[in-house]
């Protein structure tokens, strides 16, 4: 056994932290609530060769795995950025046998976003506020089609949720619904990893902070009261980063575990990131409570991260269907 | 990144079965839906098991061969734990001895004492347990009051031990006591390897909430110990003492292995027992137990990353504490979702067949959020040597012990 990113997926890690910190930043995604760009934004990513990292090399992506692919999307959550590396992963399952539209997910000259619900009128969608193609399910068929996309008041806007209707329409595959059900797995596995990526710097923003603010004479991080909090926070991301490798993992070396551990991900990603970030604005009072401060940016991505792609209920339910029926082996 | 074996382990997993299969007539087994066997009514049973596994090679795998272990890795020792399990072969009698008390010796003992001592440990020719916590001192360990007097060639030790878990079995035990009241009070204590069978040593068995005596009360009376039984130098028994206590936030929940009852049972019972219950209910019932099994996975899969630190040649560090608070937590989700799916049966203490597996869990668990350091008190390690929060104030550091409390 060995349970460890490799030499390249540190290195990958390292170069994507790099990226992220110099081009997105929770101020940027405050600056989004106003109408600001989302950031690095679609052509950035492109432009470094995230939209293609799981997309094959015949058809100009760099053919890696989504287990490389979710080491960087934790380096893009940790600084709330948008796109999110989900849509792209979930497409470029979509589009395995398209090579064709598979190159222009990758270089970015189409901007893929992928429908959950009718595609006559699809729920809230990630990056769909902005996408230029989308990609849906339609009766079994799986297709690809230009559409009307209508933003609601956000949360979160570096998520670009909006509801679409398609206006043209083009199947696909036919009978996709397991190819549809396999890249909404690895897209929660992926928004899991940006979770991870999030809830990891909510907690290390708390600690700083209850490392140097003092009350009562002493430092808040010598309470236990504050403590056992922020440690409770921690242990959560410990583990939720155990579930997101095992899930990404699985994506490519052990498809069969695939459901179990993409719903198990999904479902402690959805807690784990929601106590670390109400954690963290706690740990702040009242300046935690501002719009200046980070904190509800990283709330605000929880809020409505636990909601997409199957809520943890749906994915406990999964968890459990699955295990009674043999997953655990 | 796998979770395979490699060709070498896989070769050496099927020696470990072969070597199981072969002596299966001779070890005792935890049956599934009965009473769980007692290391103390079946002593006998015990030692004996560990000694046939022992002679198999399958016990202190990790130790020196020079001390009777088999000089082997990390790895070949999360392979026997596994095929033991598999095996249904239950926890070793001297497993206190094998995950704490060894190690002890092998770190600080003389070269006389691991001599002495170590492949009879291994072969549970001697039970070991450990004489730490007293009345008045569990998670503030340092403060234990009992005395080692130096007088001539021996220590006379007086004072009281409690909740120590298999000393109405053991033979011998390593004990913290105080040898230098006038210092502060972690500098004042010395570890010592006393003899449970000597003159002035009681041993009072104490019933456990769920019934079995599974630790005691040890008094110690004028009990003479040679000087030859110090483990390390006077003085520097914390040293010892931390030694004893990594080892055992490893030996619980630090490295991949279930804490309670393993989630491949809940879910063959969850199997069993769903179709039972009325359609509300059963959406219901499968929240609880699709949360228990992420818990569960979670902490097994965290445990898989620490270990393959260890395996890499890593130092268990303060998270490992992690491990057995995020074990313990999922233990008892799972406890309660079995628990839950018993239906009318969860209100008694078994099943009408006589299946105890989920009352019993249940009421093991509060014990295990307190052995080896409470919940409190190892969140209080991970928030300050994990996370590098500060501590609490403290007076009772620095100042001579005897000041401090008499
Ligand atoms: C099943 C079982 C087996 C055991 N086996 C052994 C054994 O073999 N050998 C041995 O030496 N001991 C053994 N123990 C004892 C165990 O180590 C102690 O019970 C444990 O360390 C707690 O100490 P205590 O019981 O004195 O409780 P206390 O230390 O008095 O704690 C009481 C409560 O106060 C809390 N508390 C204490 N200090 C702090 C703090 N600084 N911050 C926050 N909260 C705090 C605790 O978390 C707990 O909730 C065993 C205990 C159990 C339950």
């Amino acid at each position: 056994m060995n349970f460890d990113l490799g030499p390249d997926q540190r290195a990958a890690a390292a170069g994507a932290r790099e990226f992220y910190r110099g081009s997105a930043s929770a101020a940027a995604a405050r600056a989004a609530l106003d109408g600001g760009a989302v950031e690095p934004g679609h052509a950035a990513l492109a432009g470094i060769g995230f939209l293609g990292i799981t997309v094959p090399e015949s058809a100009g992506g760099a053919g890696s795995s989504v287990l490389d692919l979710a080491v960087v999307a934790e380096q893009g959550g940790a600084v709330l950025a948008g796109p999110s590396l989900a849509t792209a992963a979930r497409a470029a399952v979509l589009l395995a046998d398209h090579p064709g539209l598979a190159a222009r997910l990758a270089d970015g000259s189409a901007r893929f976003a992928v429908l959950d619900g009718a595609v006559t009128g699809s729920a809230p969608s990630v990056d769909a506020a902005g996408a230029t193609l989308f990609l849906g399910l339609d009766g079994g068929d799986l297709v690809v089609g230009e559409g009307e996309a209508e933003p609601g008041r956000p949360i979160d806007a570096t998520r670009g949720l909006a509801s679409v209707r398609l206006t043209s329409r083009e199947v696909l595959a036919g009978d996709a619904g397991e190819l549809w059900a396999r890249a909404r797995r690895v897209a929660a596995v992926v928004l899991a990893a940006e979770d991870l990526g999030a809830a990891d710097r909510a907690v290390a923003l708390a600690v700083d902070y209850a490392r140097e603010r003092e009350a009562f004479g002493r430092r808040i991080g010598s309470y236990q009261a504050v403590k056992h909090l922020l440690v409770d926070a921690w242990v959560g991301v410990d583990q939720l980063r155990s579930l997101v490798w095992w899930a990404a993992w699985a994506a490519d070396a052990a498809p069969g575990e695939l459901p179990l551990a993409a719903a198990a991900a999904k479902a402690y990603a959805a807690e784990a990131f929601e106590r670390a970030a109400e954690t963290c604005i706690q740990v702040h009072g009242g300046i935690g409570f501002t719009w200046e401060h980070d904190a509800h940016l990283y709330w605000r991505r929880a809020k409505v991260d636990r909601l997409l792609l199957g809520d943890a209920a749906e994915h406990l339910d999964a968890v459990a269907r699955l295990a009674v029926a043999g997953a655990l082996g | 990144m796998d979770f395979d074996d490699s060709p070498e382990e896989a070769a050496y997993r099927a020696s470990v079965r072969a070597r199981l299969a072969e002596h299966a007539g001779e070890l005792v087994h935890a049956g599934h839906g009965e009473e769980a066997v007692d290391p103390g009514t079946h002593q006998a049973q015990f030692r004996h098991t560990q000694r046939v596994l022992a002679e198999a090679g399958l016990v202190g795998v990790t130790w020196p061969r020079e001390y009777g272990g088999q000089g082997g890795t990390v790895v070949q020792q999360a392979i026997v734990a596994q095929e033991l399990a598999r095996a249904r072969v239950p926890v070793l009698i001297n497993h206190i001895g094998l995950g704490m008390c060894g190690p002890t010796v092998i770190a600080h003992g003389s070269q006389d004492q691991r001599d002495r001592y170590l492949s009879r440990l291994l072969r549970a020719d001697d039970v070991w347990c450990q004489l730490f916590s007293e009345p008045a001192s569990g998670s503030d360990l340092a403060a234990l009051r009992t005395t080692a007097v130096r007088d001539g060639a021996d220590w006379v030790v007086n004072g009281q031990k409690v909740w120590t878990t298999l000393a109405h079995v053991a033979d011998l035990g390593i004990l913290l006591a105080r040898t230098d009241p006038d210092r502060p009070k972690h500098a004042g204590l010395t570890m010592f390897v006393v003899d449970l069978h000597a003159p002035g040593v009681t041993v009072r068995p104490l019933r456990q909430m769920v019934g079995s005596a599974g630790f005691n009360e040890v008094f110690f009376d004028d009990v003479r110990v040679p000087d030859a039984e110090r483990l390390g130098e006077p003085g520097e028994g914390w040293r010892v003492a931390l030694t004893t206590l990594m080892n055992e936030r490893v030996a619980i929940g630090g490295a991949g292995g279930d804490l309670g009852v393993p989630v491949e049972t809940l879910a063959a019972h969850a199997r069993e027992r769903l179709p039972a219950l009325d359609a509300e209910r059963q959406v219901l019932a499968r929240q609880a137990v699709g949360r228990a099994v992420v818990a569960a996975l979670a902490a097994r899969y965290t445990g898989y990353r620490r270990f393959t630190v260890l395996s890499h040649g890593g130092l268990p560090g303060p998270e490992a504490s992690a491990g057995k608070l995020a074990g313990t937590a999922a233990a008892r989700l799972v406890a309660d979702a079995g628990v839950r799916l018993l239906g009318d049966d969860a209100v008694y203490a078994a099943t009408a067949d006589g299946d105890d597996t989920w009352q019993r869990s249940q009421g093991y668990l509060p014990g295990l959020a307190i052995a080896g350091g409470t919940d409190q008190v190892l969140r209080n390690i991970l928030g300050e040597r994990v996370l590098g929060l500060p501590p609490e104030p403290r007076t009772d550091k620095t100042a001579p012990f005897a000041g401090g409390r008499r």
